[in-house]
């Protein structure tokens, strides 16, 4: 028989006890907040991109009009599209890019089971009843090197950029809200270095908390996808999905990850 | 990474702060505050989806709000301009949005119906914007202290500086917490308006106007349609000016608006040339306020040699007259 976890003494203090109680639905918040970090991360990115979608857009419906302007019959369809409905197309476009990119990133997260440290079994159920395991962090960066796939790098890559990004952004929110809300309460110096305390510390506590193991569960998701391809097939699998998410990460990285600016 | 014995708790604490996050500032939120808003029979505080990409959320300009009550009698300058804008943004906002203005304007003694009257807003406005000129020298700075009070707007002046970069009203907005949007919208139309009002004219004063802003009967099509700008009648070959700094987003020609220049002067505001015989700016080009950009002309779907001048604020034509004073006449009826 496995030995059985310990139980609570009574002297247990209340917070480990609250703690304890939390820990037992692990399994419906976690996902929940990987997916919501993610999720945020990837608005960070999608929010700095609509002005380069607003040209995008300008320059295709610019090359259409020239096209279409060249006939008579079809001259009409250069009215089809007015500046108005330009700038709702990028914005539906930039809305269309992040859910895509929450699907992509996202969805692996809700997989996401927590996985405790293997209890000590029998030899015999050992043998007869093989455990599933899920392979370390040591196992997946060993077949990132061995078999590199797109997906296998790209895709725990821009989740880390969408991470940071995200966490960026919710440290920011707990500055704001923490700043103008305890000012006049204790003071604008003792509200500035709570706000700043605190927003660094959601920073790392997101990081820490949730942010590796969104990277881990996409490095997962990624790996399972491209085993179960195999060969040059694992080569093309996921190649939309990295499409979708790569300049979101990039913009990510480049223009949504202020992480200096909490030391300033 | 956490203590064991602290560690659900912390593990709770953050997946909370990210839902919260996610629920209040991304368009995923959104579609669930909606959702539920659905399921329960009540109302979504939700912005609308696309409104989470135009820069500084709902900064759309209504038609009616750009009209004032009373007609200009000159030239404005910047400081009235801004002032025009704020009193017009006010205008449009409800009662709790509006209450850092009314602290402010409390302060300095003024009552808050002045701040809406058509003949006192606009003075009341500008004297609102000079007590805070001293703290908040940069207009958009001013218009987010104006509109969301001194506090949050120097909170979210330092960490933009913290930050780097240019101060656009569009990342102050982004340093405040949920609970800001309105004033945001606000600042943003407020910033908008002025900048409409600011506006040089594309031509020479003397232009006709020859087919003003709104329904017409198109001379060419043969039916009724929003005509969406106003022909200024001047023969081909006419200098056509930048009316303000800014940077050019589209130059191209087509069958229906001929060559046509559309520069992007941001906070909110887009003017689109056509019709022109020769552009002078290319794509990507930055523009200054009075440069000569284009030769007018007679190209695409035109009747006679003349400019459509389209004024766009939040990318919505609206009527350049609107925020004109010398040029009131129009000759109706005129061809395009």
């Amino acid at each position: 028989m496995p030995p059985r976890p310990p139980s609570a003494s009574p002297s247990t203090p209340f917070l480990t006890d609250v703690s304890r109680f939390l820990g037992a639905f692990r399994w419906a918040f976690m996902p929940l907040g990987l997916v919501a970090l993610v999720a945020v991360g990837v608005h960070s990115a999608a929010d700095t991109l609509d002005e380069r979608l607003l040209s995008v857009v300008d320059r295709v419906d610019a090359a259409f009009d020239a096209f279409v302007g060249r006939f008579e019959l079809t001259a009409p369809l250069v009215e089809w599209v007015s500046l108005e409905q330009r700038t709702r197309i990028a914005r539906f476009l930039a809305l269309a890019w992040e859910l895509c990119a929450d699907l992509v990133l996202a969805l692996p997260a809700l997989g996401y089971r927590e996985a405790s440290a293997p209890a000590p079994v029998e030899a015999w159920r050992a043998m007869m009843e093989p455990q599933p395991v899920q392979p370390t962090w040591r196992a997946l960066w060993t077949r990132c090197w061995r078999k590199p796939t797109p997906m296998r790098w790209l895709r725990p890559l821009a989740t880390a950029a969408v991470v940071l990004a995200g966490a960026c952004a919710v440290a920011k929110l707990i500055q704001g809200s923490v700043y103008l809300s305890w000012r006049e309460l204790f003071g604008d110096a003792a509200a500035d270095v709570a706000a700043r305390v605190l927003a660094l510390a959601g920073l790392v506590g997101v990081l820490a908390s949730l942010g590796w193991r969104a990277v881990l569960r996409n490095l997962q998701h990624a790996d399972a996808v491209c085993e179960e391809a195999g060969g040059r097939r694992a080569w093309r699998q996921g190649l939309l999905g990295c499409g979708v998410v790569v300049p979101l990460a990039v913009a990510a990285a480049v223009d949504a990850t202020p992480l200096w600016s909490f030391f300033r | 990474m956490f203590p064991r014995r602290a560690k659900g708790l912390l593990d709770f604490c953050m997946a909370a702060l990210c839902v919260w996050a996610a629920y209040h500032h991304t368009p995923a939120g959104a579609l669930l505050r909606k959702a539920t808003a659905w399921a329960t029979g009540t109302r979504s505080t939700a912005r609308p989806l696309l409104a989470y990409y135009d820069g500084v959320s709902g900064t759309a300009v209504s038609a009616p709000l750009v009209a004032p009550d009373v007609p200009l009698m000159r030239p404005l300058t910047d400081a009235e301009a801004l002032a025009w804008g704020t009193h017009l943004a006010l205008k449009s906002m409800d009662a709790r949005a509006r209450a850092p203005v009314v602290a402010l304007a409390s302060e300095l003694g003024v009552s808050t119906a002045s701040l809406l009257d058509p003949q006192d807003g606009p003075v009341v406005a500008r004297r609102l914007h000079a007590a805070l000129a001293e703290d908040f020298p940069g207009e958009e700075a001013r218009l987010t202290a104006l509109f969301a009070g001194r506090v949050p707007a120097r909170y979210a002046l330092e960490r933009m500086q913290a930050e780097g970069g240019t101060p656009t009203l569009e990342r102050l907005a982004s340093q405040l917490p949920p609970g800001f949007e309105g004033a945001s919208v606000g600042a943003a139309q407020a910033l908008a308006l002025a900048t409409a009002f600011g506006l040089a004219w594309p031509v020479h004063e003397r232009a006709r106007v020859t087919s003003p802003f709104g329904e017409r009967f198109h001379p060419v099509l043969g039916r009724r349609k929003l005509h969406t700008g106003v022909d200024l009648g001047v023969p081909v070959g006419t200098s056509v000016v930048a009316v303000a700094d800014g940077v050019v987003r589209r130059a191209s020609e087509d069958a229906v608006n001929g060559r046509v220049l559309v520069v992007d002067h941001g906070r909110g505001v887009t003017t689109a040339y056509c019709h022109n015989s020769e552009l002078l700016v290319k794509v990507g080009e930055g523009v200054a306020r009075g440069q000569r950009v284009a030769l007018s002309g007679n190209t695409g779907r035109s009747t006679g040699p003349h400019l459509h001048y389209q004024l766009e604020l939040a990318a919505r034509p609206m009527d350049p007259l609107k925020f004109r004073t010398a040029l009131r006449s129009v000759v109706k009826d005129a061809a395009p």
